[in-house]
């Protein structure tokens, strides 16, 4: 008989296949090869994308010419527009505002075919460090109520470009799910007085049978409420609020745990499309982080998100945590 | 400039991107071809598929053999089951309870056709009244507390490779967080204002006309202002009721009319894309005494049928905050002009 499990940030209930549980052969997913081709995002077609941002890069060469290692430029369709005031308004029984936010975009290495697991641990920690960078400075603008730093790989995860890209999007609002875990995190604290995330992470660390890697910062493990096969979660063992906080040494131990991981995650599934976002805490007065934990997740494309879970936020996930941490971790580095 | 606007009932915002705003004919559909000898759900082949529970067929027919209009079989691999206990416990910080519940598939031809859209209307309404059959049965047993009913068509969608045109039924023994979340909002609004939100949203709408696509004898089809997805359609029926199964074999015949209409014009105007549709109803209303205390008032019953002609990616997933790259109103503008 399959299993109810009821996320306990959220409340959210997922049905888990624990009797014919889907093994990684079983899945049909898009394969992801990428095709090459004309890059705006590549050495030398700097002038494709609108000006830079922010660059680490070599301080012999000038902007927007090669020889940068990390790269974040406007997006050229922006979702959201950096300049103007809010100005939430009402149409009789609806809701709305201008289209005030940021959106950028990094372009994680100068490598058009490298993902992630394919980069050295130092081009990883560049990364990851200009995440931090451009997260802080757009935290400082108090138009802002959240940032998100999400990435899509491979087109079934929405990627429009091949060359390896993460985004940030600086919200004039919480959005609704950060608001739901905020709200079920500060219910469970005003109860226990104790982080949830942190009572997670104890109890995976004990139960053991979900999680994939460890190290002194950071714990990779499925989820025991996975919504998606194969779905992973990266925490970092220190209570933290917001990931542009992390030092040196966490950022080292994150690109080292994102890389072992996900390279895991590839050998099951090669050509495989995927999304990660990284939760943090609103900003600017919006959430205490007492109760807020940051934390990255992982949602590989192997299935379709069906009309049953549009219509009920319920999700149907085919292959246990357990049994997905199991192939996982048998991956062989 | 791009515009934020928030469902009036859940209080999702969206994101209109006017900037990245696409046009009609820059969504694709696509579709593929199956092989149609092989399809369990085709007239002739009913060993193929679980004993049914429910069909359409002439006195003179037998069950599970030929001759039968529209099926109701159970799922060949139901991710919930009948039999069996709930069993709620806890494991450590975590909830967990046995996967009890019902899943079933509505089989609405039986003809090898694909899309809905082609059905006959009178067709279409012999499966909206199973949908009201089998709601009303499912309702009998007290472990259930929500039916959902909704289609997945094309493989876009999850439904499938299988190109023969059917709907499917969950019942769950929790109210899923999506239609609590509707529940809720809708009983909020009604406190405050002792009005149903949907009437409220159907009387604007009508008095704005813009992001109307099509209105028929008690039904209204909209793109809604708050949209999610390019081509989002919304069916609400004009009069209030909170529960589906309220409408009487009228209504339900209009209802097909409407739903035919809007399934063809996204057909036609869109070159055939992948959609899924879902029916929100009210949850059964059996629990203590006064828990649902204005739910018959606050409710309204609706069809959101939802083309899949862009990914959801990691921000969607990320915030729930949806990217919608074309406006409602022209949504509505488009639908309206497609001839079918």
């Amino acid at each position: 008989m399959a299993e109810l499990r009821r996320d306990p940030v959220v409340s959210r209930w997922v049905i888990v296949d624990t009797e014919h549980p889907s093994k990684p052969e079983d899945f049909e997913y898009e394969q992801y090869i990428p095709a090459g081709g004309l890059c705006p995002f590549c050495y030398g077609n700097e002038f494709m994308t609108p000006p830079e941002i922010s660059c680490f890069r070599d301080p012999s060469t000038g902007a927007n010419t090669p020889g940068w290692q990390v790269r974040v430029v406007a997006n050229k369709f922006p979702a959201l527009q950096i300049e103007g005031e809010l100005d939430r308004r009402g149409l009789g029984i609806y809701d709305m505002s201008n289209g005030i936010g940021a959106h950028e975009v990094l372009v994680e290495s100068p490598y058009h075919n490298k993902d992630i697991p394919e980069l050295l641990n130092g081009e990883i920690e560049s990364y990851l460090k200009m995440c931090c960078v451009r997260a802080a400075d757009l935290k400082r603008d108090s138009r802002f109520k959240y940032i998100m730093v999400f990435r899509n790989y491979g087109p079934a995860a929405g990627a429009s470009l091949e060359h390896p890209h993460t985004q940030l999007v600086a919200l004039p609002m919480v959005p609704k799910n950060a608001l739901e875990e905020i709200h079920g995190s500060r219910d469970y604290y005003n109860y226990r007085e104790r982080c949830i995330f942190c009572d997670i992470i104890r109890q995976e660390v004990s139960d053991k049978a979900r999680v994939i890697l460890e190290n002194k910062y950071f714990i990779s493990f499925c989820p025991f409420v996975s919504r998606f096969p194969f779905e992973i979660m990266i925490m970092p063992k220190q209570h933290s609020g917001y990931f542009c906080h992390m030092s040196g040494d966490e950022i080292s131990a994150l690109a080292q745990i994102m890389k072992d991981t996900l390279g895991k995650l590839k050998k099951v599934f090669e050509n495989l499309s995927y999304n990660y976002i990284i939760h943090s805490a609103p900003i600017n007065g919006e959430a205490d982080v007492e109760y807020y934990h940051w934390h990255i997740e992982i949602m590989p494309k192997l299935t379709q998100v069906a009309g049953f879970e549009w219509g009920t936020g319920f999700y149907l996930d085919p292959t246990s945590p357990e049994l997905a941490a199991q192939y996982l971790k048998a991956v062989k580095e | 400039m791009p515009e934020l606007r928030k469902d009036p009932i859940i209080g999702r915002w969206v994101i209109i991107a006017t900037e990245r705003a696409r046009r009609p004919d820059q969504f694709e559909g696509h579709k593929e071809q199956d092989d149609h000898s092989a399809c369990p759900f085709c007239e002739g082949r009913e060993a193929n598929t679980p004993p049914e529970i429910y069909a359409i067929r002439p006195h003179n027919s037998t069950r599970n053999g030929p001759g039968w209009d529209l099926r109701v079989v159970p799922s060949i691999a139901p991710f919930l089951r009948v039999e069996g206990d709930l069993d709620r416990r806890g494991n450590g910080l975590y909830d967990v309870m046995n996967g009890l519940g019902a899943h079933e598939v509505v089989i609405e031809t039986n003809q090898h056709i694909a899309n809905m859209a082609d059905l006959s209307e009178e067709q279409i309404t012999k499966v909206l009244n199973c949908y009201s059959d089998r709601i009303i049965d499912l309702e009998k047993d007290n472990r259930l507390k929500y039916v959902l009913v909704f289609k997945n068509y094309g493989k876009g969608s999850g439904g499938g490779a299988i190109r023969h045109s059917r709907s499917q039924l969950i019942a769950t023994p929790v109210n899923p967080k999506r239609v609590k979340e509707e529940l809720a909002g809708s009983r909020q609004y009604y406190e405050y204002h002792e009005r149903c939100v949907f009437c409220d949203l159907i009387k604007q709408e009508l008095a704005q006309k813009e992001r109307i696509i099509a209105e028929f004898d008690g039904f209204v089809a909209i793109a809604p202002f708050a949209a999610r997805f390019p081509f989002e359609t919304w069916i609400l029926p004009k009069k209030h009721c909170c529960d589906y199964t309220c409408l009487d074999a009228d209504s339900r015949r209009h209802l097909a009319h409407v739903l035919k209409t809007v399934l063809s014009k996204l057909k036609t105007g869109l070159n055939d894309p992948d959609y899924n549709y879902i029916i929100h109803t009210a949850p059964f209303r059996r629990q203590k005494i006064g828990y649902w205390k204005t739910i018959d008032q606050d409710y309204h019953w609706h069809i959101e049928i939802m083309p899949r002609l862009s990914k959801v990616a990691g921000f969607e997933w990320g915030t729930g905050f949806y990217i919608c790259p074309l406006p409602p109103e022209e949504t509505a503008k488009f639908l309206r002009e497609v001839k079918v």
